[in-house]
């Protein structure tokens, strides 16, 4: 393994981490808003043992996601310095923000869990929305700083290759950011509903099935659910932004390799680099138009136009798109199900197969999560500025990149270990007194 | 006044605020490295409750740090990120264990074996991250061998070691232990519990006179190895020199006389001189010899940006801060109570 392989999957470990504890950090906030809102509205004790509970295991995915989330700051300077050296001022102030952002976070998230028995219950209740909008914002502003580094914008370059004049507003607001945050935050929306869910749908097959759990489940695929349909339209424009600004990551989503009108949209195939086409794939004609330009006959550039050395890695590419896209298609269709299920006034609980489903959606959809990075992320290779700074350019020269990221493997099984067992630990927590499975 | 001075002015208040802050966090954990995590469990509760609600917050400040420097100067990062390549390594990894130690900690109550090992990772990390970000001040203090567009051409593995980091990282480690006893005395007392505050005070003696005979030796391996920083410590920064000394036996007077609120203030006041001095000293250098402030900038219009932003934003951070350290820090009738709640096994507690 190169040292410079050996950076990149670095990169793509501890990123990869950190994005599912930072879904949490999105989806919990609002979910422990919910629930407190529902006990402050009705007085009922449960609500609030919900709260109390779910907002100790926040504590610890807060925890985790922000010492990941550390351990990326320090990375792009380790792992990239000539990126950072070069680009650092342009993306700085996403960096700022969102730097203001965790602040806000992490005061009320100490606030938040450390006062629930001092102070007034609205006043409690009230120190939960810094921390969601803190979330929501930190994230906003983390994915503006790599929609930057696909549709670069708001700087240049003198001839020595230093950013000599540069528009942070511009830098911040660049064209991919509003798709791609929209994106990332539905997803992380739908990771935390669907994972809650999964958990508690769990132990309902286990014959858990008490009050605290129905009402856990169906908070937990509310989320999801909501989330699932949004991402539907929400994907659409992200895939708009991909089409106009990142041809040849669209080209490679979707192993379409020979420009043409008419484009067909490609379910599942092969691409092969060696014969240049995409086989044993079920087309739908005019469907890939559809999708990039909303016009079934307009032309979607092929792979072909491009140089070879500009290519990203196209199979890792399009296996992943088809990865996202099947699963968030499964995840709506799993919402439509108990919709469905829900008007016919039939209980969750009694259907086995719905919840076995629910149970797989939870781990689905942080596949999906994934499989969308790895299509942002690989699809931007050769580049880590897009068209601007090749990745292999950025790269560190140190010694050791290699053993570095074996000890990260190791580190990061523990933390995932760790945090599991913790929780676990935080489940076995015998409810209050008081019964509530009326 | 020039943007890259206002924000070196803040760049050097956000590090001084970490490692008055952070630094008292660590020091926390470097008793209990110290003691072999030998403390009664009065002693240690206090000591996890101290810490329990505000670390996360403390912790920020580093973050803080690091977006401003890559944002302002960013071939100052590419270029520390290239020559303090090993230590910034050990220290992104004692960060790592002491936080997720930490909470995996404070949320495993209960279970006594998990508890035991997330404590003793906590302990250890705390001790190892204030080492290794001492060393990285030191060897920057010491001056790297980049060049002005932050390329390093020393040594990757051993580059970093020099006489001068090898000091600062025991002095930093020093400096935590030092302030958080003072910090924990303060708790203590506030506890109402003599017998820790004897204990705490105790140890912030022992330490302020090691870390009194560390600071002679410290000017002595300054003058030896940084003779252009020792320039700067006798002539710019000289006041700041001698400040930095007098707050620093006033705080060792005041745990003499049992005030720990005066002795903690003191101490943060040295601790602010320490380093405001050695940025003065240095100035105009950023990572000597050969990246200084002017060449290392960024553009103005991203710098104006920042000042507005941060503004902007320490309008809303500074009341938030105040709340979280009135809340768990004033005197606050409940305080002693407060934090116990979050390691309680069942949720009937009522001291509302």
């Amino acid at each position: 393994m190169s040292d410079f392989f050996a950076a990149r999957l670095q990169m793509a470990l501890t990123l990869g981490t950190h994005i599912i504890f930072a879904c949490f950090g999105i989806g919990l906030p609002l979910l422990l808003i919910f629930v407190e809102w529902r006990f402050l509205k009705t007085g009922d004790e449960l609500w609030r043992t919900l709260g109390k509970r779910w907002s100790k295991t926040f504590g610890v995915l807060f925890a985790v996601g922000a010492v990941s989330g550390t351990v990326l700051s320090f990375e792009l300077g380790l792992l990239w310095p000539e990126f950072m050296g070069t680009f650092g001022a342009v993306i700085g102030l996403p960096f700022v923000l969102e730097g203001f952002a965790f602040f806000l976070e992490a005061i009320f998230v100490g606030i938040y869990l450390y006062t629930w028995d001092r102070l007034p219950p609205r006043v409690h209740w009230f120190t939960a929305f810094p921390i969601a909008l803190s979330g929501l914002a930190g994230g906003t502003f983390v994915v503006a700083a790599n929609a930057w580094m696909n549709v670069p914008s708001g700087f240049k370059l003198n001839k020595d290759g230093r950013v000599v004049d540069a528009d942070p507003m511009t830098a911040l607001f660049n064209a991919g950011m509003p798709a791609q945050a929209a994106h990332m935050i539905v997803a992380a929306l739908m990771v935390t509903g669907f994972m809650v869910a999964a958990y508690y749908a769990f132990e309902t097959i286990k014959g858990r099935n008490s009050e605290y759990n129905r009402r856990a489940l169906a908070m937990g695929l509310g989320m999801g659910i909501i989330a699932a349909m949004l991402q539907g339209p929400v994907g659409h424009e992200a895939g708009h932004m991909v089409a106009k600004y990142q041809p040849i990551k669209l080209a490679a989503m979707e192993g379409h390799f020979k420009t043409t009108d008419w484009a067909p949209l490609r379910i599942g195939g092969i691409p092969n680099m060696e014969t240049r086409e995409t086989t044993m794939a079920i087309e739908i004609p005019g469907g890939l138009s559809m999708i990039a330009f909303n016009d079934p006959t307009a032309t979607v550039r092929g792979l072909d136009e491009f140089p070879d050395e500009n290519l990203p890695p196209v199979a890792v590419v399009h296996f992943a798109f088809q990865a996202m896209v099947g699963i968030g298609t499964m995840l709506m269709g799993l919402g439509l199900w108990t919709l469905w299920r829900l008007w016919k006034k039939k209980p969750m609980e009694d259907n086995r197969w719905l919840l076995w489903a629910i149970v797989a959606a939870g781990p689905l959809s942080i596949v999906a999560l994934e499989a969308g990075w790895i299509v942002t992320e690989v699809g931007r290779q050769p580049w880590i500025v897009h068209g601007v700074m090749r990745t292999s350019d950025a790269v560190t020269e140190a010694p050791g990149v290699v053993p570095l990221f074996i000890v990260t493997v190791a580190i990061y099984a523990g933390l995932v270990v760790g945090t599991v067992v913790t929780l676990q630990i935080l489940s076995r927590i015998p409810m209050p007194e008081p019964s509530h499975d009326a | 006044m020039t943007p890259e001075l206002i924000v070196c002015g803040i760049l050097l208040v956000a590090i001084t605020l970490y490692a008055i802050l952070g630094g008292a966090d660590f020091g926390a954990g470097v008793w209990e490295f110290n003691t072999a995590m030998r403390s009664s469990k009065k002693e240690r509760d206090l000591l996890y409750r101290a810490i329990g609600p505000v670390w996360e917050v403390n912790h920020v400040w580093l973050i803080f740090a690091i977006v401003l420097m890559f944002s302002a100067f960013p071939v100052v990062f590419a270029a520390l990120s290239r020559a303090l390549w090993i230590p910034l390594l050990l220290a992104l990894l004692g960060i790592f264990a002491r936080s997720v130690g930490f909470a995996f900690r404070a949320y495993a109550a209960g279970a006594v074996r998990q508890q035991a090992i997330f404590g003793a990772v906590f302990a250890f990390a705390s001790t190892s991250t204030p080492f290794f970000f001492g060393a990285c001040a030191g060897a920057i203090a010491g001056g790297l061998d980049v060049d002005v567009n932050g390329k390093f051409h020393g040594d990757y593995l051993t580059g970093w070691i020099t006489p001068l980091s090898v000091f600062c990282s025991f002095y930093a480690v020093g400096l935590c232990s030092y302030i958080s006893a003072l910090f924990m005395s303060c708790e203590a007392m506030a506890d109402n519990d003599a017998e820790l505050t004897a204990v705490w005070r105790r140890r912030a003696l022992t330490m302020g006179v090691i870390l009194g005979a560390f600071s002679t030796v410290g000017l002595g391996i300054v003058a030896k190895y940084a003779p252009e920083l020792w320039t700067g410590f006798l002539s710019k920064s000289l006041p700041l020199v001698a400040i930095s000394t007098a707050t620093g036996l006033i705080s060792m007077l005041c745990v003499w006389k049992a005030r720990y609120q005066f002795a903690a203030g003191a101490a943060a006041l040295t601790v602010a001189c320490v380093i405001l001095g050695w940025g003065v000293a240095q100035y105009p250098w950023i990572v000597p010899p050969a990246i200084d402030v002017q060449s290392a900038k960024g553009p103005d219009s991203v710098l104006w940006a920042m000042i507005i932003v941060i503004a902007a934003g320490a309008v809303v951070l500074g009341p938030a801060l105040g709340w979280l350290f009135y809340l768990f820090k004033g005197q606050h009738p409940n305080n002693s109570k407060a934090a116990a709640t979050l390691n309680q096994n069942t949720t009937t507690n009522a001291s509302q």
